[in-house]
């Protein structure tokens, strides 16, 4: 099939100015058919820069139904959905201990691979997989699409702008309750309970959920985390990974940060990051931001407390899949980079040595980011 | 048509009374429209037409921002002055805005008291002053002030807004080298070299000081506590925390505000000398051995605050506060002095967060801040 351009709208974020791009569309085979799989497929369809070319499940059944419901063809193994020519791109969904086998394999044979977070279990299985994209010459993303939120992009530009001068706290509070069944898998469509494994997750609440915000927060700041301790336990969930962890940890300026987070709160959902610093202080919530600042920023008036409510009905994902398909157009790096997501992983790795050595660790920093900042 | 005026009283005083009795926390919210309904209700009763500034307001503790705001056109009695330019005094301004010791305001706060513009509008009684002169005195950081002209001074033809803005500053420096009695040939150390000690070190050469001597923490100020009709020579304590006993001064003008810098100002000072305390001192001096530091030395410690100048002629040999501004600016007319090469940031009003955020850190290496309002 010859290559079609699609005139893709890219939101910036906020949705404030819109850009016309013109972006040859990704050509995605959905490897892996389970709900979130389902979700990423239909939200990279709605993303306008990219069409379905196929879905692999190792269940048959829920892969020929999605492909079904979804008009792109079914392969019946990844061999042949990674030899079929219409395919340039994998999103890949699937239990994280395969998240290696497939990126390497999807890459080895030419193909972009978007993969759904974490990136994988451990540095080692994420530097096989970065590694692998950059010899094949091929764009690697992860998951970590929350950056893409309105709100998200809002922060990140008040804190560039100075809102709140030199960041000197952060605090993160994720509280849920999981009940049996996302353990078990009683409510998957296929059913499997790698949730509850500590070899086949990597880790528990901390890694399945508390990462994307442990993203978009360093994302937010621009600031890595180097030293971390922490405690956390399996309490009351049909697991062997935690359902409740807490940190704490210290950013690379000095700022001092907490995370603390849990499956097990029942009846009230928590979720909120407060981003302090010299200038000011940052609340998000589910109702926006909160925003205190000495500075005039954004047109905003000082000494003021401002509740920033009214964000753009965007699909974070669609705008994921829209600025990977313009990287791989401009021939540059994605917004979230395989880097950013060793990063993450590095952070989440960290937590669960600390606990395991009983003491603070340092935060590995990746090569290629060491060269960054030598620079 | 006017309403009686204990009509008028009764009305505003019943609004103050409902304002009063709102909860705190939403009066900021109706604040605005309750003051907006009773300057139209003065305009109306008054016939003065509104006019609409803008004005640098301290919200709170270390928040500078540029405010609108509504103020009537002048009474019979006061005049219209539409600012050029108004200087940044650091010291007094710095302490409300950091909450210093014995700088204590409330907010929302209007800082500035030096000021020079030009009359747009003058009230009918008003005479000796025309719309189009340029006058200058203590006004706001503001970008139009309503007042009697009788606290102002006009600004000669041959000095610029800008060199006139810095009068008050000029008044305060005046009157403290008046009092340090300085005679020809003195040796005078100047201690801070923000913008009050480095117009110290002008005011003290222009005295006939045989030779200034500028004394800082830190270099950073050098370049323009040096420059033309300036010091003759800059110590920085932070090379040297032993050269205050070598510097032998027999004149000391403080210009810090701090005990410490009181203390090291004692000691720059040679036996028999005399220290002029000259900043206004934020802080408690405790456990200071005055003994040994002044009275052992026969050291004269006089005390030159603005606040303690006569307002009009009170005994012979005093200088007044009309008599210094109306010498500062005659200085600045015949150029025998110069403060515009002291002015490191001309700065747009809209501005204000940056310029009182770099003050309330220590100022940097800012000496003369002057906020422009409107051209020349």
């Amino acid at each position: 099939m010859s290559a079609s351009f699609f005139s893709g709208v890219r939101n910036e974020g906020s949705g404030r100015k819109a850009k016309e791009i013109a972006v040859e569309p990704l050509k995605i085979g959905i490897v892996g058919a389970g709900a979130i799989a389902q979700r990423n497929a239909r939200e990279a369809v709605a993303s306008g820069v990219a069409r379905l070319a196929g879905v692999f499940d190792v269940n048959h059944k829920v892969a020929r139904n999605m492909a079904k419901a979804l008009s792109a063809p079914f392969f019946p193994t990844i061999d042949a959905m990674l030899a079929s020519p219409d395919v340039d791109t994998v999103l890949i969904s699937v239990p994280h201990h395969l998240h290696r086998s497939l990126g390497v394999q999807a890459a080895g044979c030419g193909k972009h691979v978007m993969m759904e977070k974490p990136v994988a279990n451990n540095l080692e299985e994420a530097d096989a997989i970065i590694n692998a994209c950059k010899a094949n010459g091929v764009g690697l993303t992860v998951n970590y699409s929350f950056r893409f939120l309105p709100k998200i992009q809002r922060a990140k530009r008040l804190v560039e702008q100075g809102a709140l001068g030199d960041i000197t706290g952060i605090q993160i509070l994720q509280h849920q309750y999981k009940d049996p069944g996302y353990w078990t898998g009683a409510r998957s469509n296929s059913p499997d309970d790698w949730r509850a494994s500590r070899e086949k997750c990597g880790g528990g609440f901390l890694i399945m959920t508390t990462c994307h915000i442990i993203d978009y927060v360093h994302f937010i700041t621009g600031l890595r985390t180097e030293r971390i301790y922490s405690e956390y336990g399996t309490l009351s969930s049909p697991a062997e990974v935690e359902d409740i962890i807490s940190i704490a940890c210290k950013l690379e300026n000095g700022a001092v940060g907490s995370l603390c987070a849990s499956s097990i709160m029942r009846g009230v959902d928590q979720n909120e990051e407060r981003i302090s610093g010299t200038n000011g202080t940052m609340v998000l919530d589910e109702s926006g931001i909160t925003l205190f600042s000495t500075r005039p920023v954004d047109g905003l008036k000082p000494g003021k407390v401002h509740r920033i409510k009214k964000f753009p009905d965007v699909s974070w994902t669609a705008e994921w899949v829209r600025e990977f398909a313009t990287s791989i157009h401009e021939s540059r790096e994605p917004a979230v980079s395989g880097l950013d997501a060793w990063d993450n992983l590095a952070f989440i790795t960290s937590a669960y040595r600390s606990m395991e050595e009983g003491r603070a660790v340092q935060v590995p920093i990746h090569p290629a980011r060491s060269g960054e900042r030598e620079r | 048509m006017r309403l009686p005026r204990p009509v008028q009283d009764k009305f505003i005083s019943l609004l103050g009374a409902i304002y009063t009795r709102i909860p705190r926390q939403y009066r900021p919210a109706i604040k605005w429209a309750v003051f907006g309904t009773l300057l139209r209700l003065q305009s109306l009763v008054t016939l003065r037409r509104i006019r609409k500034g803008r004005r640098v307001e301290f919200l709170d503790f270390e928040i500078a921002n540029l405010e609108p705001f509504e103020t009537l056109d002048p009474a019979s009695n006061q005049i219209l002055v539409e600012s050029i330019c108004s200087t940044v005094s650091p010291g007094t301004e710095r302490a409300v805005l950091s909450g210093l010791p014995g700088a204590r305001r409330s907010f929302p706060y209007q800082p500035g008291y030096s000021c020079a513009g030009r009359v747009r509008k003058i009230g009918k009684k008003v005479s000796g002053v025309s719309p189009g002169d340029r006058l200058v005195g203590r006004m706001k950081h503001t970008s139009l002030s309503v007042l009697p002209p009788g606290g102002l001074f006009r600004v000669p033809e041959a000095v610029s807004c800008e060199e006139a803005s810095f009068m008050e500053l000029g008044i305060i420096v005046l009157q403290g080298i008046r009092k340090a009695g300085i005679r020809p040939g003195d040796r005078v150390a100047v201690l801070g070299q923000g913008l009050i000690g480095q117009l110290s070190n002008k005011f003290a050469k222009l005295a006939g000081a045989g030779r200034v001597i500028a004394v800082a923490q830190s270099r950073r100020r050098e370049a323009t506590a040096i420059g033309r009709g300036g010091a003759d020579e800059y110590v920085a304590l932070a090379e040297d925390p032993t050269a205050v006993d070598r510097i032998r001064a027999d004149v000391v003008i403080e210009a810090v505000g701090t005990p410490q810098a009181v203390v090291q100002s004692l000691q720059c000072a040679i036996p028999g000398g005399k220290v002029i305390l000259l900043g206004s001192s934020r802080g408690i001096g405790r456990g200071v051995d005055f003994k040994g530091l002044a009275q052992d030395r026969g050291i004269d410690i006089i005390g030159a605050h603005i606040s303690a100048m006569p307002d009009r002629e009170s005994s012979p040999g005093r200088w007044t506060y009309r008599e210094e501004g109306e010498l500062f600016l005659r200085l600045l007319e015949e150029k025998r002095i110069t403060v515009s090469d002291l002015v490191t940031w001309h700065a747009d009003p809209s501005k204000c967060n940056q310029v009182f955020e770099v003050l309330a850190a220590g100022g940097a290496n800012h000496v003369g801040i002057v906020f422009q309002w409107s051209p020349e």
